[in-house]
């Protein structure tokens, strides 16, 4: 009697060897917690010289590039800046955008992940949730470079005043105001609530100085009883399902800025979710650039981030890029289809216009490359590739946003006031937010633990390595 | 009547710990009367021992209902008071009011969580405690009170289930 059966691949030569082996990872492959700790302390108080010319270097552009020229700006108005008829909308608000996409990935690494129990999530998502803290602070500070006269900001706040000037909150900026102060506090919440364990952990390591006072002070006396766990674990909870609601919402109501205008390019209904698969694009790429950055950098972090970590982002961002193309060409074949004089000029403008090459090079680099190079385990395992994708992926995000507002703002329905945008001294003051959001980082990386041990530890105690017929296979004890 | 003492009981590991606090309940302690200290958060199933009693979500929940009140006054209350029109909308509209509502609820949810882990941990607080540093190395403690006769019980039965030490503790500053 025949045997029916497939062929079957033949084992190669020494292909042991290339077999996953359960204990590469991270949850299976622990350190005594001692050891851990002192690891992750001794990553943040053994500076080479390097690091401190760098964050020199760093504050001395933020002070002349972002600070001089903001001054500049003020004293002298938006006359300095790029913007005038009909592009009021420019690149300070390009950035803002950008800077919120930024900050979308820390949640959704952090929050998403803890909910969908994704082990992987452990040794990365603080490096992530400072990632959101620092950029909408970066966010932020472009609103208020867009705002000029900054001394009038508290005109939004509805407070009695003698000119019966009140905040209107039809406005979807007012929204928007809204969105991001709720967003800003409740992500800087959920960054500081796992920190108090290891803020404790670093206040029993260390024994003197100025840091011993602020860890101790941080730590604001935890010690990790029964009663103490409960209380964070629940308030973990409770963040990681509110918050993201209130990540969609932020980049939603973004969109709204632009979409609930009636202008040609901007009015979409597809706007919303757009808008925050964009932010989900730009965010993961730009996790990806962290973790090589702090992998490469700090000591001792290669025993904490490892390739399959790069693996679980670029999933992610394989991912994101393929749902952000479908956005993308819903937001795209609409308009085409229908038409419409004045959409059709948008679209023509933007393809075919002075700055058309900055549209394809758009498409390029957020779907061909990453689809071109993610779709390989080994590729997306691979650090320095990985990290060159997520700097493409957000060069084509910050076009993208560049394309949709000042470009965008260029064709209106009075043809008499079309005109190209051309950023003055947004270009410093963009390159200071760049270098503010670096130095920050690199400050913070001196005093707070940027890996969250204890959730390391918890996980390594949860995972076990269990031999089922021929094979070892990773489980995963139900301890939370 | 004899006088009481604070013991910490320190063990290297979960296993060993959770029979200590067994043999504790069986030489007549109270669950109140000990407690967990722990570098990460250890199920209370896991040490054999009753839930904690958390007050957090309960004060999330008020934040969320005082969120509410708040975007309702925000969007409803000042146009009540200062009219405003705008492009032939109502001046109560109700979609925006989902808007400002909603944001105003989940601030108020998640803030108020976080000041309830603070008042329910009654954290900030800097006065000395009973800690070891070695709990946030990997170490896992039984803090429990007894009388001053019963010491030596209690360590010796701690001692046999691979305690690493049992001794009276001092509150510390931390």
């Amino acid at each position: 009697m025949a045997t029916y059966a497939k062929p079957l691949a033949r084992p190669k030569p020494h292909a042991e060897e290339h077999e996953e082996n359960p204990r590469e990872h991270l949850m299976h492959d622990p350190l005594p917690r001692g050891q851990m700790n002192a690891m992750v302390m001794e990553s943040m108080h053994e500076t080479k010289p390097i690091f401190w010319v760098v964050t020199a270097v760093l504050a001395v552009i933020v002070v002349f590039a972002l600070g001089y020229e903001w001054y500049t700006l003020i004293m002298q108005g938006q006359g300095v800046a790029g913007v005038t008829r009909p592009d009021y909308w420019g690149v300070f608000l390009v950035n803002t955008v950008f800077w919120i996409g930024i900050s979308h990935a820390g949640t959704f690494i952090s929050a998403i992940l803890r909910v969908l129990k994704v082990e992987s999530r452990r040794p990365f998502t603080r490096a992530a949730e400072l990632m959101t803290t620092f950029g909408l602070a970066q966010a932020g500070l472009s609103i208020f470079m867009h705002l000029g006269r900054v001394w009038l900001t508290y005109w939004m706040f509805p407070i009695p005043n003698e000119r019966t000037i009140w905040p209107d909150f039809h406005s979807p900026l007012m929204w928007d105001l809204m969105a991001i102060t709720t967003y800003l506090l409740c992500s800087t919440m959920y960054l500081v609530l796992p920190l108090i364990p290891d803020l404790a952990m670093a206040r029993d390591r260390t024994t003197s100085g100025w840091k011993k006072t602020f860890y101790k002070i941080t730590a604001i006396g935890f010690r990790g009883t029964e009663g103490e766990w409960k209380n964070l674990v629940t308030a973990m909870n409770i963040f990681a399902f509110a918050i993201i609601p209130v990540m969609f919402s932020v980049h939603t109501i973004v969109s709204w800025d632009f979409a609930m205008a009636s202008r040609p390019g901007w009015s979409s209904t597809v706007f919303g979710p757009y808008f925050v698969i964009g932010a989900l694009h730009s965010g993961m790429a730009a996790v990806a650039i962290v973790l090589f950055l702090l992998r490469s950098t700090m000591k001792h972090y290669k025993y904490f981030i490892r390739p399959e970590h790069f693996g679980t982002i670029g999933m992610l961002m394989f991912l994101v890029s393929m749902a952000w193309a479908y956005f993308y060409f819903n937001d795209y074949i609409v308009p085409w289809y229908g038409g419409n004089v004045w959409d059709k000029l948008v679209q023509e403008y933007t393809e075919k216009g002075p700055l058309g090459y900055l549209w394809f090079t758009m498409l390029f680099v957020n779907i061909v490359v990453p689809w071109a190079i993610l779709w390989n385990k080994k590729w997306r395992e691979t650090p320095w590739l990985l990290a060159s994708v997520g700097v493409l992926i957000n060069i084509g995000m910050y076009i993208e946003r560049y394309l949709i507002i000042p470009v965008g703002v260029t064709i209106n329905r009075m043809p008499f006031t079309w005109r190209q945008y051309y950023p003055r001294i947004e270009i410093p003051m963009t390159v200071g937010t760049f270098a503010f959001f670096l130095l920050l980082y690199m400050l913070a990386s001196r005093v707070i633990p940027l890996i969250p041990v204890w959730e390391v530890q918890e996980g390594q105690e949860a995972h076990l390595i269990r031999k089922i017929g021929k094979a070892e296979v990773s489980t995963l004890s139900d301890m939370e | 009547m004899s006088e009481t003492i604070t013991l910490l009981a320190m063990f290297k590991d979960i296993e060993p710990a959770s029979e200590g606090v067994e043999k504790l309940q069986e030489l007549g302690l109270d669950d109140d009367q000990m407690n967990i200290i722990s570098g990460i958060p250890v199920k209370n199933t896991i040490l054999g021992r009753p839930a904690a009693i958390t007050y957090v979500t309960r004060i999330g929940m008020f934040g969320a209902l005082l969120g509410i009140a708040l975007g309702i006054f925000l969007i409803y209350g000042i146009p009540y008071l200062y009219p405003l029109l705008v492009g032939g909308q109502p001046i109560f509209p109700v979609p925006q009011g989902i808007i400002i509502t909603f944001e105003m609820m989940m601030l108020g949810l998640m803030g108020f969580s976080f000041i309830g882990l603070f008042i329910d941990s009654g954290f900030p607080s800097y006065t000395p405690k009973e800690y070891m540093p070695e709990i946030s190395d990997g170490k896992i403690a039984i803090l429990f009170s007894c009388l001053n006769s019963d010491q030596d019980k209690f360590a010796k039965a701690l001692t046999k289930l691979g305690a690493e030490s049992v001794s009276p503790v001092e509150a510390q500053q931390l």
